[in-house]
């Protein structure tokens, strides 16, 4: 009951200083909305990589010999010196692999596309067999992905991206249509659901071809190859990693004491290992702006002090009347907690408003995060209570005689 | 019934290496329903007393019981409680919250007590009432007068129904003709039962109570009974 009273008060006072109250908020909505942006714009970033490695399954993995994320510079030269991994052992993988169901060789290249008068350059090609689609969730829009038998018979088709489908065949239906690679012909047969770009980096610019076709146009990959390799579980990847591993080390000779020359990545391997190298960078960027905050903070303290110094006539005179520490406390906590938390939360939104311009410049989307809108608060209630108590406690302490007798 | 009881009280104040002492052994007894004056020159030492007996204040030594309890030996929160509900200040200098309303500055011992807000306001207008400020509840302080203003702060003393209203020069800021007429407010609650003490420096003032207190020094001079005479003559 009383504290209700009380906070009406605090709120009618916010009210009657209405510069005031605007000042502290503007301390107060700077810092939020610093430290929301960067929070927000670094969540999204980490969201949206997330997602994208969500296209791999929870029951998938790549082994490749350059890739993860090299912690040194001699571990990237010893990357770029292994040998690169011969797409010729799909099969030796899945016979000595009990628990891998699929294993798809994937190479790729780059091409520039035409179809009658349009072209398109420097497309991303991949060469791959017909169950890369059962392992990486490409969605097909239109068509299909090529056939098992177009892989036995290697026949010139293609899947196409959609950047790729908008370049070429704006208003035509693609299906069926000969579009020529590096001027060899191929038919398309599918479309892919588009993807959007990120970090800047389009999707869509992409076509899949059949393995052995590619081969035979591009030649045998060196370097630009790596399988995905799907185990026959979630359960059953660690396993069917060790063993493919077992399986690849005899493949590739690698004498027992020597380490792994190949490196086998899964969403989430890749994801710690970013998360792990970013992290620094991460707690960088949240202390600076962290700075703003402690203004911010210094700045509602400030204020309030000189608040309390204004009104120590009127803290005397509840005194007079029977107003406890504690209620003088309150009254002015309250009025702390009030401008910091609405400041907050115009900071949340800003910072969310911002954060999302930001990451939009890199092609990227970001949504309102339930753990940013509770940090953003946490924080400004923090403030609130930090730099509010100090200011509120003085005024709880002061002596009515002297407050009353104050000019 | 003795609702006031001094002994030997003692305020002393330390300036650097100097002891001032605004009260030397104060004794008295004040008696429920009592309507007491306090007289003496500037600085004799009337409000450090006023201060005590209101609670705002704690004696350096001595012993106050008030209502039959030893208030000497409160901590800070239990002498707020007694401000709210046992005592009513009326100040010289008013003390009105600057931007609330008479209504609101009346209601304010109440929100501490923590009266729901429907309570509050009933009460308020009843101490609004008794002022006869009834047409000017939502008036702000700088929107009445000297005399409205003191009536304002006597209704909010009023309004907790406290034992004791403590006045401490009220017409110090009030000319003449306004005087008279919070001394009448007085002179009226006193006969509605109300135990009251006055400090003021005017003798005509001070026949308003029943009994005057003289002080000099931080002592008590004289303590003396106002005849019923003398008190016509000042009313
Ligand atoms: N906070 C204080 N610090 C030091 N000395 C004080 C303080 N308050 C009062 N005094 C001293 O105590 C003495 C009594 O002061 P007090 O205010 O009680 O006088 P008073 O009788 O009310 O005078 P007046 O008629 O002018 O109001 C004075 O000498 C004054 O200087
Ligand atoms: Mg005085």
């Amino acid at each position: 009951m009383i504290a209700a009273s009380l906070l009406k008060i605090s709120i009618q006072a916010l009210w009657a200083n209405k510069l005031r109250t605007g000042l502290t908020l503007l301390g107060v909505i700077i810092g939020v909305t610093s430290v929301m942006t960067i929070i927000s714009a670094l969540e999204g970033m980490m969201g949206a990589v997330e997602s994208q490695l969500d296209r791999l399954g929870p029951s998938t993995f790549i082994a490749t010999t350059i890739g993860g994320v090299a912690t040194s510079e001699e571990q990237w030269h010893e990357m770029l010196k292994r040998k690169p991994i011969d797409i010729d052992y799909a099969d030796d993988i899945l016979e000595g692999c009990e628990l891998c169901e699929k294993v798809c060789p994937r190479t790729f290249n780059s091409a520039n596309i035409k179809y009658r008068g349009e072209r398109l350059r420097d497309v991303f090609v991949m060469g791959s067999t017909y169950n890369l689609i059962d392992v990486v969730d490409f969605e097909v829009d239109q068509g299909h992905f090529h056939s098992r038998e177009d892989d036995i018979y290697r026949r010139e088709v293609v899947f196409i991206g959609e950047t790729v489908r908008e370049a070429l065949f704006s208003g035509v239906d693609a299906i069926g249509k000969s579009i020529r690679l590096d001027g060899k012909k191929y038919t398309v047969v599918g479309v892919a659901k588009k993807m959007g770009s990120m970090f800047g980096q389009d999707r869509d610019k992409f076509v899949v071809i059949p393995l052995d076709v590619s081969i035979k146009q591009f030649g045998k990959p060196r370097r630009n190859s790596n399988f995905v390799i799907k185990a026959r579980s979630v359960d059953d990847l660690d396993e069917a990693m060790d063993e493919a591993r077992i399986v690849l080390r005899s493949l590739r000779h690698v004498p027992y004491d020597k380490p792994d020359d190949f490196i086998l990545l899964t969403a989430d391997a890749i994801l710690d290992q970013l998360n792990s190298v970013t992290r620094i960078f991460r707690m960088g960027l949240v202390g600076i702006s962290s700075i703003s905050l402690v203004v911010g903070g210094i700045v509602v303290m400030n204020i309030m002090m000189v608040s309390v110094s204004e009104r120590t006539r009127e803290i005397g005179i509840r005194k007079s009347v029977g107003a406890r520490q504690n209620h003088i406390l309150l009254q002015f906590l309250f009025e702390a907690l009030l401008t910091t938390l609405t400041g907050g939360l115009i900071g949340i939104v800003l910072g969310y408003i911002a954060a999302a311009s930001l990451v939009q410049m890199i092609d990227m989307q970001i949504s309102p995060s339930v753990f940013g809108m509770v940090a953003g608060l946490s924080i400004s209630t923090g403030i609130g209570v930090i730099f509010g108590i100090y200011p509120a406690m003085k005024a709880a302490r002061l002596d009515p005689i002297k407050a009353l007798s104050y000019e | 019934m003795t609702l006031i009881e001094t002994k030997n009280l003692w305020k002393t104040y330390t300036m650097g290496t100097e002891k001032v002492h605004a009260l030397s052994g104060v004794t008295l007894q004040i008696q429920k329903g009592e309507y007491v004056a306090i007289m003496g020159p500037s600085g004799s030492g009337k409000s450090t007393l006023m201060n005590l007996i209101g609670c705002l204040d704690t004696p350096t030594q001595g012993d106050y019981i008030l209502n039959g309890k030893a208030v000497n030996k409160m901590n800070d929160d239990e002498l707020a409680n007694i401000r709210n509900r046992e005592i009513g200040f009326v100040f010289q200098t008013f003390n009105l919250l600057a931007r609330a309303t008479a209504l609101h500055n009346v209601e304010l011992p109440l929100i501490y007590n923590g009266s729901g807000s429907l309570d509050r306001v009933e009460k308020a207008e009843l101490a609004l009432k008794r002022v006869e400020l009834t047409d000017r509840m939502l008036h702000k302080p700088s929107e009445l007068s000297g005399g409205q203003r003191q009536r304002v702060a006597v209704a909010r003393a009023l309004v907790n129904d406290p034992s004791l209203i403590l006045a401490d020069e009220p017409t110090g800021n009030l000319d003449s003709k306004t005087s008279v007429e919070i001394m009448k407010l007085f002179d009226e609650i006193h006969r509605q039962g109300n135990t009251i003490i006055v400090v003021t420096h005017e003798r005509d003032i001070a026949n308003h109570a029943h009994r005057v207190i003289s002080i000099l020094d931080g002592k008590i001079a004289t303590d003396e009974i106002v005849t019923e005479d003398q008190r016509r003559k000042a009313q």
